[in-house]
């Protein structure tokens, strides 16, 4: 169980540390790839409480929707529409879907182990 | 064995999304932090293009300076060729009038020379006649007086005329004459007369030779430009 905390904790600490340059023109890619990272995250956790959680499909998921939306964004620059913005709304509100549900599952939950305990 | 394979690569999924946040926010942290750095840069990189298009102009202005000197000066070089060349025109206008290239009109005098009209038959008549030495007489006479223009029965007399004696008849540049023979000078009529008139000067001496000699004082007399009449 901690071992995933440790990879969270040492991946912040490498975002923090490194001092990489990306050039302005590629900061879309990277917030398209943040959002995508964070809607397969919740997502995952949402079939987690749902108990349809697959692993297989929780980590293809979440590679192919970061390459998927960095794809999408470099069409709509190559194109001149901005695409990026359909990949920023769509995961967004898949992101509010997920939040929205895991909000719910767990008040759920909440009650029904406040009425086994009243029981 | 099975959960910890699971929990290795949910640990890597959460590496690389801690990752990505975390660059992401620092990133953004740090293109907060550039504008200012940006407006900084820019102002100094304004500032020195000013400056730089200050100088430039400052130059060009110097240059500009130098431009309009060298103007005045050549338009002052060209007042002074023009005066100068003003001043020629008049010395050509001049050197025209002896030379005889042009017409002249003014006062003057006209002196008429002629033959006796009485010969005594026991002299030679050679003695009687007007001949071209008296013509020649009266022309130098008039030249030294400031004659502008000296012309003979209306024939205009250069510094290149000849003037002969062909038998009866005088030859002034080829072109025969006889007499009376009447000599045109522009100038001062006053200055002519007394000069002939002196004592013992040309009329004198004309008359003498026994030539007719008449001087009349005009106001207005026109020469004709002096034109070459022999080939």
């Amino acid at each position: 169980m901690w071992l995933p905390v440790l990879g969270l904790l040492i991946g912040l600490l490498l975002g923090f540390m490194s001092d990489l340059r990306i050039p302005p023109e590629y900061t879309s890619y990277l917030s398209i790839a943040v959002l995508a990272a964070l809607d397969t995250l919740f997502g995952g956790i949402r079939a987690q409480l749902q108990k349809t959680f697959d692993d297989r499909v929780f980590v293809s998921g979440f590679f192919f929707n970061i390459l998927l939306a960095a794809g999408l964004a470099f069409l709509g620059v190559h194109l001149g529409v901005d695409l990026y913005l359909a990949a920023i709304f769509a995961f967004g509100v898949r992101l509010f879907n997920n939040i929205a549900v895991i909000r719910r599952l767990l008040l759920t939950k909440g009650s029904e182990n406040q009425q086994a305990e009243r029981n | 064995m099975k959960v910890r394979g699971k929990h290795a690569i949910y640990s890597l999924i959460l590496l690389v999304t801690g990752f990505m946040i975390a660059f992401s926010y620092q990133y953004t942290k740090e293109e907060r932090k550039q504008p200012t750095n940006d407006q900084w840069k820019r102002e100094d990189q304004l500032r020195s293009s000013i400056l730089s298009i200050q100088r430039e102009n400052r130059n060009l202005q110097r240059e500009l300076e130098a431009a309009q000197k060298k103007v005045s000066e050549m338009e002052e070089e060209i007042a002074d060729k023009e005066k100068r060349s003003f001043n020629f025109v008049e010395e050509i206008k001049k050197l025209r009038k002896v030379v005889g290239q042009v017409a002249v009109e003014g006062q003057g005098i006209s002196v008429s020379l002629e033959d006796s009209s009485y010969i005594p038959d026991t002299e030679n008549p050679n003695d009687y006649i007007v001949h071209e030495e008296h013509i020649r007489m009266v022309i130098h006479e008039l030249y030294v007086t400031g004659a502008e223009a000296v012309a003979i029965n209306g024939q205009r007399i250069s510094n290149t005329t000849h003037i002969d004696c062909v038998g009866p008849v005088v030859s002034v540049d080829g072109v025969k004459h006889p007499a009376p023979f009447v000599i045109t000078a522009i100038g001062d009529p006053e200055v002519f007369s007394n000069s002939l008139n002196l004592t013992g000067n040309i009329t004198d001496q004309l008359v003498n030779d026994g030539v007719q000699v008449r001087i009349q004082k005009e106001t207005s007399i026109e020469i004709p430009p002096f034109i070459a009449k022999e080939g």
